[in-house]
């Protein structure tokens, strides 16, 4: 995925490098964009229009999120006007998280991102021994597992 | 598994800022401590969220709908959480500290021992009870020896501070809002005000079993004082007036000081025996055996014989 954000040219310049200092409000130290959330970038003379996705439609952080991104793109000297927009597609999903994120999100905050056709590691004991105790977790991306290796209780992305 | 051959040598390992995991031989007494403060954490969670759930359709508007709806989720998923790492330290199971909660034989933060008549009192308790709260597991966090509930604590602090982001971002409507809405959120706050002060626990004994052992590493009275520093300013510059003739700022030093603390109130509810832990404890209870058929159904078919 990081490959097409890369690809989004935007991002590389000055407004990307802003984005890239907003972080999620539930992973302090992990940006928005590594965990995918920015799905395209427009810039027009001085105006910035960012389009977000949701991880799940109904997420509270949304508001909060958007606010970040007017804030942090609004204090640039090259931008007069920022627009933040929520947009269904393309639906977000885990796989969209970077590698680097992952690693922030195993190491300081135990929690595992699933993937399609992979089975998931604890992030502790790097085991493919998780098991599902609830489907339901503190936030609604994540449910409750169980390594049966090293006994941890790991929250997955899913 | 690791084993230490005497308490000293225990207690070494952790000053050294060791980290106890589950596997390993720590001393009992240890172990009890660490147990009590989690399901005491746990409890107060599930006991927080039953309380935030009331709100959801109380709550003006749909933003604040999300917003005590999310409350709700997070606060009953860290006490899921919380009840699975404390079950793992084999002193009670899950059920048996439940039970023991809706019994009245264990105990739950004293904050829940108190109505919520307004909805400005949801505006004071995310204001101000989510920030104690948040003074608090910082704290435990910066230095908590067992490793599970340190990891735990992790997540739980990072929701928490988006707590009270929302907590702050609903006090200043209030603050710049209508008479009405600062009368609303001044009645709530003569309420609150006391109580948060008592959450951070009466003052530490200088053998604090929970300081020696590195569960907590911060006394209670010097975080009820980084609380006082921080809001003491902060709602008198809005112009609100805790309910406290004896607060006041030191003009030299800048730092502020409060009455004197009643402690009757807090040690009320140490017994449940606080204005609202009656009603609290039988509403928890009530929903515990309204929703045993649940449970029933999901022991059935997890025990069911597989079809041929």
């Amino acid at each position: 995925m990081s490959a097409h954000l890369e690809a989004t040219p935007t991002l590389n310049s000055e407004v990307g490098e802003a984005l890239r200092r907003v972080d999620d409000p539930e992973y302090p130290g992990v940006s928005i964009v590594d965990l995918g959330l920015v799905a395209a970038v427009r810039i027009d003379g001085r105006c910035v229009e960012v389009d977000l996705i949701p991880t799940f439609s109904g997420c509270p952080a949304l508001a909060m999120i958007a606010a970040d991104v007017s804030s942090a793109l609004g204090q640039l000297e090259s931008v007069d006007d920022v627009e933040v927009r929520f947009v269904a597609t393309p639906v977000w999903s885990p796989a969209r998280i970077t590698p680097a994120a992952r690693r922030t999100m195993a190491e300081h905050f135990t929690v595992a991102v699933s993937s399609i056709g992979r089975p998931t590691r604890c992030p502790r004991c790097r085991a493919t021994a998780l098991v599902e105790e609830s489907m339901f977790g503190p936030v609604r991306c994540r449910s409750i597992h169980r390594c049966r290796t090293c006994g941890e209780r790991v929250e997955v992305i899913r | 598994m690791r084993s230490w051959r005497s308490v000293a040598e225990f207690e070494s390992f952790l000053d050294g800022g060791g980290i106890v995991e589950p596997v390993d031989d720590m001393p009992g007494e240890y172990r009890d401590h660490v147990f009590r403060f989690i399901e005491l954490h746990a409890n107060s969670e599930l006991m927080g969220g039953l309380t935030e759930r009331d709100w959801i359709p109380k709550a003006p508007g749909l933003r604040r709908k999300m917003a005590v709806l999310a409350k709700t989720q997070d606060e009953i998923g860290h006490a899921h959480l919380l009840y699975m790492v404390a079950a793992d330290l084999g002193v009670k199971t899950r059920t048996e500290m439940l039970e023991d909660l809706f019994a009245n034989r264990s105990r739950f933060h004293n904050v829940f021992h108190y109505q919520a008549v307004t909805w400005g009192d949801q505006v004071a308790i995310a204001y101000l009870v989510d920030a104690g709260a948040l003074i608090s597991q910082q704290a435990v966090l910066k230095n908590c020896s067992y490793g599970p509930y340190k990891r735990i604590l992790r997540r739980i602090v990072a929701e928490e501070g988006f707590h009270m982001r929302h907590g702050e971002e609903m006090l200043l409507v209030f603050a710049q809002g209508t008479e009405v809405q600062r009368e609303l959120f001044q009645a709530a706050l003569d309420r609150w005000w006391w109580p948060t002060l008592h959450m951070f626990g009466p003052p530490s004994r200088a053998d604090d079993p929970l300081l020696r052992w590195h569960i907590k590493s911060e006394r209670n009275e010097d975080l009820r004082d980084k609380f006082v520093q921080k809001y003491a300013p902060l709602l008198t510059g809005y112009g609100f007036v805790p309910p406290d003739p004896d607060l006041h700022r030191d003009p030299d030093t800048g730092r502020w000081f409060t009455g004197e603390i009643d402690w009757a109130p807090l040690k009320a509810t140490f017994s449940n025996l606080g204005p609202d832990s009656a009603r609290r404890v039988g509403d928890a209870a009530r929903h515990w055996r309204d929703t045993s058929w649940v449970r029933d159904a999901l022991e059935t078919i997890a025990t069911r014989p597989a079809a041929a």
